[in-house]
């Protein structure tokens, strides 16, 4: 036949066809293994395991956070089949609107997606992922729902577990738990809906030491997506890791008493350990029950109400509160005169009132003298000479060199900057230099006696509560701190690198004496400022400062360590709107002081004024 | 004449032995696929193993009345046969829509689609026209009855719409090609047009058909593999276009062509072997370069449509869902599978691969069998058209011939759709793998017309050229 060749030409199709898809098939089949990650993607026959996050210590090993177990009833929309809402309804305690709504809720929760490239929207809800229908429920409250669940597929319940602090203190150290958003989610690999993250203190900046290791496990479901059993005899599966337990240098006793000392007042207490640079309590005042933000159910009751109160519980007041230190400054400002070498520690210096007010005493022969009677015209000579040294001619030329050479000091004891501590919300407070005038003032437009009120802690500097504690704990290693730091270790690991660097002020130890001396005074000698802080027994060496306050009754300040030789305890005490330094910081500090290294309190008449005052502005 | 004297007298049991192979493993898949455990039993009716074997037995059935109707009447009553499909057709496209095409006859589950027939009345009626006594090929009026007769159903069919069979419909013009029909003669029209050119005939015109399919062919792997790079191993770092890489491998594809032909050609046609390697490879870079260029100034939104057709976009979860979790299925079964009824993606309550039962069929088979099993399948396939081949060329009669070269080119069409569509070598349409996709329709269809071409072969001796 004329045509017969042709036929080869359809063998040729044919045959060409089936050796190009023998070969496509194993490329894909054998070469190629995304196909194979691919499909383990899709089926989602992975289960993560969340592990309960870490447990958490004080320094005496008392545990201040653990982990309750909860239950969350999961929804997979796909796998619902004819859902008897009534009936469920009833299962759960519900309305059947309500549980409609809540389906609603949980759709529109997760928001929609916007394809940049086709600029289609579709929901980032999806029928196939799990989500939780009901968060939180307790044992009991599941007890009664689990033995029906198996009559409504697409329900089960999920083990949970949610914090609990046995103490109910120290919130804004600690921190709370909520569900991780939907731009965490995306960030992370490790958060799916539901999953939680810290939110603050701590377990926010410690997240990834706290989370632990998520585990997997790879399941063969049946033709109804039930599990039956683990995916090839569970090699591939990993175990989830809870993470190691970390311990805190907080004493968690300190931290309940320092809170109960500031009930009804506005302020915060810092307590370090000198030697170490650990927190042994930070109390920030007034603070709420850490208790009240365990969950989604208790956030969304809770958290509104103390966004919204007037004395701002939420807010990290050590950390974030930039205060005038007052007068606790001049300890800073009598190191750096010495070291610079425009006094020393025998220069005196007359009680000049017409050049800033100050309170009737002597004048001051020497150093400790002037920190003993906190004399306000002495530290105004003291920086001015520190400030003007005479290095230029023109007084405002000299004052630029001066001030930043000044400014430098003060940056050494960690002031104007973020103190690199283990938590989050931390401020700078300010140290003003000379750029800092040349915008108020204009370039050397400006002098000491323009800026003179740095001097006594006034005018444009401020500390966080946080640094003032720091500076009693320079003053009580007489030279040098550790960064202040939370974490004492995590599981065995001991301290952590970055709090194992010695900082040294640039001021000499040997300098240190005559300011240490004068502090004691302050305590313990007549005329001191904070004698009501005199205590027992224990040598404290402290300085009360005074902040002024423009809108109100001056903040009572107190710095303190104790004892005076080998230190264990370094005390900040800022009370806001409470008046002088003396009268309620510095017996607070003893108090602290005294309950940390005693144990009990031997003055029950200072704790009980203490304990009831009333120092809230209504 | 004389009628051979059993039912099987020259029955070709190789042909019915891999129809049997593919059926049985067919079932095993579906069963495997939409396994119920409430309804384990494969023989429980109410869950689609129980329907697929159902509709097996019926085509066995089915089958025997063929055998037991004489094999001429379809020659004699080809016209009323391909009628009345087209009476289906047109009926059908005032039913109620299901999936948004008006394609099924009857009621619920139970329904027929007249497209899966239509394909045998077209088959019949052509390989009728193509072998009466007086046919002339070169004649325009052939191509024309002959394009006819397959393009009224394939209008019908598109009215449904069903792009699907439509596409298949197109497997009737390689059937055209190898009895000899020409587009010559409309050639000739367009090219003597040009003054100054008289031809009596150009080898494109009656060729043109193979050749047609091969440019879409290399116009489409060109598109597939322009917006790919490649990068050696050898030479780290450099990327280079995938068009060189396409370049490469027509080089290599006609280099192989060449030693072959040089191989069967008679000693002095050798030559002949070169020149036609050379234009060959010409034409085809020339093809694939302009394609290339043309596509890359397309305007975006044109490039976006084709992109997405022919699965070059990446958009997992939207237009592209199907392909892309039906090739993580075929991908993820390795070299030996999975295991039966271990398909994690792929199975009917798992649903990641909509439609696995039927139109992707091939993806939970592959998952389960892995490479070992795909190969299987693909040889059983292609076994099965070789063999057609074979009876078709063994027929005296050109009816049966035409009729068998339908059949095969049908099949041809749907196992290449079908499995294409899982590795990315063919678009999404909704095509069954014949034999083995679950569904009355198609099995019945299918099996009718493998039946009608045994009772044929069997007869084939009964009938003179």
């Amino acid at each position: 036949m004329k045509f017969d060749s042709r036929k080869y030409v359809i063998i040729t199709f044919f045959v060409l066809i089936g050796i190009i898809y023998v070969f496509k098939l194993f490329y894909m089949q054998v070469v190629d293994d995304s196909w194979k990650l691919r499909a383990q993607q899709i089926a989602e026959k992975r289960r993560q395991i969340t592990p309960p996050r870490a447990v958490v210590f004080d320094r005496f090993g008392k545990k201040i956070i653990s982990n309750r177990t909860y239950y969350n009833l999961m929804m997979v929309e796909k796998n619902i089949i004819d859902l008897d809402t009534l009936a469920f309804a009833k299962l759960i305690g519900w309305t059947v609107e309500e549980v409609r709504e809540r389906f609603i809720e949980i759709v529109e929760g997760e928001g929609k997606y916007t394809n940049p490239h086709t600029g289609k929207t579709t929901s980032n809800y999806q029928k196939i992922r799990p989500y939780p229908f009901i968060k939180e429920l307790t044992a009991e409250e599941m007890a009664s729902i689990a033995p029906h669940l198996p009559k409504y597929p697409g329900f089960y319940e999920q083990v949970a577990s949610m914090r609990n602090y046995p103490y109910s203190c120290g919130a804004n150290i600690l921190g709370y738990l909520s569900e991780a958003n939907r731009e965490e989610i995306g960030k992370d690999r490790f958060y799916r809906p539901g999953s939680v993250i810290g939110r603050a203190g701590i377990e926010r900046f410690y997240e990834k030491q706290f989370r632990g290791e998520k585990g997997v496990k790879y399941i063969v479901t049946s033709a109804l997506n039930n599990e039956v059993g683990s995916y090839e005899n569970g090699v591939y599966d990993t175990l989830a890791v809870q993470a190691e337990s970390i311990h805190l240098g907080l004493d968690v006793i300190l931290q309940q008493y320092g809170e109960k000392l500031m009930q009804n007042k506005k302020g915060t207490i810092v307590a370090l350990e000198p030697n170490t640079g650990e927190v042994l309590a930070m109390v920030s005042s007034p603070s709420y029950d850490p208790n009240l933000l365990i969950g989604n159910r208790k956030i969304r009751q809770n958290y509104p109400k103390l966004l919204n109160n007037i004395n701002k519980p939420l807010f990290p007041r050590p950390l974030a509160s930039e205060y005038p230190p007052g007068s606790i400054f001049k300890l800073a400002q009598a190191l750096i005169g010495m070291q610079e070498g425009v006094i020393t520690k025998n220069s005196g210096f007359p009680c000049t009132k017409s050049l800033v007010g100050c309170h009737g005493h002597p004048s001051a022969q020497n150093v400790s003298q002037a920190v003993k009677m906190s004399c306000n015209p002495y530290f105004y000579y003291v920086t001015r000479k520190i400030i003007h040294q005479g290095k230029k001619k023109n007084a405002f030329h000299d004052a630029e060199i001066g001030l930043d050479r000044w400014a430098r000091y003060m940056q050494s004891f960690g002031f104007g900057q973020r103190l690199k501590t283990d938590i989050t919300g931390l401020r700078p407070g300010r140290i003003p230099n000379s750029k800092y005038y040349d915008k108020w003032y204009g370039h050397h437009r400006w002098q000491f006696s323009t800026i003179y009120s740095i001097s006594i802690g006034q005018g444009e500097v401020t500390l966080t509560p946080l640094q003032m504690a720091n500076l009693a704990a320079i003053m009580a290693n007489r030279g040098w701190y550790y960064t202040p730091h939370f974490v004492k270790s995590i599981g065995d690991s001991g301290p952590l690198e970055e709090y194992t660097n010695k900082h040294y002020t640039m001021v000499d130890s040997k300098h240190f004496g005559p300011v240490v001396e004068g502090m004691r005074a302050v305590v313990e000698d007549p005329g001191g400022t904070a004698k009501l802080a005199k205590t027992e027994g224990i040598q404290i060496c402290g300085k009360t400062g005074t902040a002024q306050n423009p809108h109100g009754k001056d903040h009572s300040i107190f710095i303190s360590f104790a004892p005076m030789n080998e230190p264990k305890i370094a005390v900040a005490v800022f009370v806001e709107n409470a008046g002088f330094g003396g009268t309620w910081a510095a017996p607070i500090a003893s108090l602290m002081i005294e309950k940390y290294l005693k144990g009990e309190i031997s003055d029950q008449l200072k704790e009980q004024r203490i304990l009831e005052a009333n120092l809230l502005e209504d | 004449m004389r009628k051979s004297d059993s039912l099987t007298g020259n029955f070709d049991w190789i042909l019915f032995a891999v129809y049997c192979i593919l059926t049985l493993m067919g079932v095993a898949t579906v069963y495997s696929t939409a396994f119920n455990e409430e309804h384990p039993h494969l023989l429980d009716f109410s869950q689609k193993y129980g329907k697929q074997v159902i509709w097996v037995l019926f085509s066995l059935f089915l089958g025997l009345l063929v055998f037991l109707i004489d094999s001429d009447i379809y020659k004699k009553f080809s016209i009323p046969i391909y009628a009345f499909t087209l009476v289906l057709l047109v009926v059908v496209l005032f039913m109620p829509a299901v999936n948004g095409a008006h394609a099924w006859l009857g009621i619920g589950s139970m329904g027929i689609q007249p497209a899966e027939f239509a394909k045998i009345g077209t088959a019949i009626l052509l390989a009728r026209f193509l072998s009466s006594i007086n046919l002339k090929q070169q004649n325009i009026q052939t191509v024309l009855i002959a394009n006819g007769i397959i393009i009224i159903p394939m209008i019908l069919i598109l009215l449904q719409p069903d792009a699907g069979t439509f596409v298949v419909f197109t497997s009737f013009l390689f059937v055209m090609y190898r009895e000899g029909v020409t587009y010559d003669p409309l050639l000739l029209k367009l090219v003597n047009a040009i003054p100054g050119v008289k031809f009596r005939e150009t080898w494109v015109g009656s060729h043109f058909i193979p050749i047609l399919f091969v440019l879409i062919f290399l116009s489409v792997a060109t598109l597939l593999i322009s917006n790919q790079t490649i990068e050696l191993s050898f030479l780290p770092g450099v990327q280079i276009a995938g068009i060189y890489g396409m370049f490469f491998f027509l080089f290599l594809f006609i280099l192989l062509g060449y030693f072959f032909m040089r191989a069967i050609f008679p000693k002095r046609q050798r030559r002949r072997a070169l020149i036609i390697s050379v234009i060959a490879l010409v034409l085809a870079t020339i093809l694939t370069g302009t394609v290339n260029v043309a596509f890359q100034k397309l305007a975006s939104h044109q490039k976006d449509r084709i992109e997405l057709v022919l699965g070059l976009k990446e958009d997992p979860d939207g237009d592209d869902y199907n392909r892309n979790r039906a090739m993580a299925a075929v991908g993820s079964g390795g070299f030996s599978g999975k295991g039966y009824r271990k398909a994690s993606v792929s199975s009917v309550e798992s649903n990641h691969v909509p439609e696995s039962e039927t139109d992707f069929i091939f993806c939970p088979f592959a998952e389960e069998w892995g490479f070992l099993g795909s190969i299987v399948l693909v040889g059983l396939y292609l076994f099965m058209l070789l063999r057609i081949v074979i009876i078709a060329e063994r027929q005296r009669s050109t009816f049966n011939r035409v009729y068998a070269y339908a059949v095969a080119m049908i099949l041809f069409y749907h196992f290449a759709i079908n499995i294409g569509m899982n590795i990315e070598f063919a678009p999404v349409i909704g095509i069954p793998l014949p034999f083995f996709s679950y569904g009355g329709s198609s099995m019945m269809s299918f099996s009718i017309m493998m039946f009608i071409l045994l009772k044929l072969d069997s007869q084939r001796k009964d009938v003179l050229g």
